[in-house]
């Protein structure tokens, strides 16, 4: 008797537990949008015109100008290392470069474990206190790209809101561990742009994947 | 087969579905609004906050509308089970509790999982037949999600 009930409580939970999955949408890509782009001489960098213009000093044709600024973290001083956290963060962006569903659920799951079980000891108060906001938040994108694997789109969506969390949890928790690259998509998000980190100052667009793997640029340069 | 077999086996399904009566799950039922309910957050125009109610605050709210068959077990399990799970990704009577972080976070999912047809899930759909969005509910509750959004990140 007990049995059965146990049972009958089963088949109801497991039926309650199966969500019905929606056929992936089919990858919309917005019209190409640009930032604006300046063109600089590449000698005489005050010098800027349009595309095809050349410089009025030495006459070599304008270039675009690529502006990396190279910062360094502001907990760089402090002991605290957030160097696991990073590398699981990585874990999931190089399955997603390379349109790995099932990859990038597992990364997801394992990042959420360590967002969850990172120790805080070595932090300051202000620290404490910037990583438990962001991580709240993170490990809520982890778990739902753990959560969805065959979904890609969906796990890229949350991906996006991940990066940013990252990024802050960089800037104003701890040292990363290894010099970063904050990459940046314009397309993404219909045309809103997203950010991503990367450990190499190559582009590997992890949101369109091996469609449009070198799409994007290198916005900042973090040791 | 014997027919007292039979009997006795339409006895002992009738006596766990009897017995399963007596397991009645808390209801999630709270009388008064919050201070941290989302329309005391950011504005909420009275369309959009219709369709919340309509659609969405049977899980994503601290108050449930029960149907008649969420009192006859195992119906009112299966509707505890959804509504913990829905309350616990997004609760829209507690949003002012959430980091500034976590509720744009939040409001970009609603857009999205909107826009997937993801939300409100079919399985809910099915039993309440009133909260299918249309086109047109579906854009005024993504437009508003979106704009409350970008209000939020400046």
């Amino acid at each position: 008797m007990k049995n059965s009930i146990i049972v009958f409580c089963a088949i109801f939970l497991s039926f309650a537990a199966c969500k019905n999955s929606q056929a992936q949408s089919d990858h919309k890509a917005p019209a190409s949008e640009q930032l604006p782009v300046v063109y600089a001489c590449p000698m005489h960098p005050e010098i800027t015109g349009k595309k095809g213009d050349t410089c009025s000093k030495c006459g070599m044709a304008l270039t675009e100008r690529v502006e990396v600024a190279v910062t360094t973290t502001a907990a760089a001083q402090s002991t605290a290392s957030i160097k696991e956290i990073v590398s699981g963060y990585l874990l999931v962006k190089n399955a997603l470069t390379a349109d790995k569903t099932v990859d990038a659920a597992a990364a997801g799951k394992a990042l959420e474990v360590i967002l969850k079980g990172f120790d805080k000891t070595a932090l300051t108060v202000e620290q404490k206190k910037a990583y438990e906001e962001i991580a709240e938040d993170a490990a809520e994108h982890a778990e739902h790209i753990g959560a969805n694997s065959g979904k890609i789109e969906h796990q890229r969506e949350h991906f996006a809101l991940l990066s940013k969390d990252i990024y802050d949890m960089v800037k104003t928790v701890g040292e990363a561990g290894q010099a970063l690259y904050q990459d940046f998509c314009p397309m993404y998000d219909k045309g809103k742009g997203a950010i991503w980190l990367s450990e190499t100052k190559e582009i590997v667009n992890p949101y369109y994947g091996k469609k449009m793997s070198t799409c994007g640029k290198v916005k900042e340069e973090i040791k | 087969m014997g027919k007292t077999r039979l009997k006795k086996m339409v006895f002992v399904a009738a006596a766990i579905f009897g017995l399963m009566q007596f397991f009645q799950p808390a209801r999630n039922e709270s009388a008064q609004a919050l201070d941290t309910d989302i329309s005391k957050t950011v504005p909420v125009p009275a369309g959009v906050q219709s369709i919340l109610s309509k659609s969405c605050y049977d899980c994503h709210s601290n108050s449930t509308r029960y149907p008649w068959y969420a009192y006859i077990q195992p119906g009112g399990w299966l509707m505890a089970y959804h509504v913990r799970n829905g309350k616990g990704k997004l609760n829209f009577s507690d949003f002012g509790s959430y980091t500034k972080r976590r509720q744009e976070s939040k409001l970009k999912s609603i857009a999205e999982q909107i826009e997937a047809n993801e939300m409100p899930i079919s399985s809910y759909l099915l039993m309440h037949g009133s909260a299918v969005l249309s086109l047109k509910e579906q854009d005024l509750l993504i437009n508003w999600a979106n704009s409350t959004r970008d209000s939020l990140l400046q």
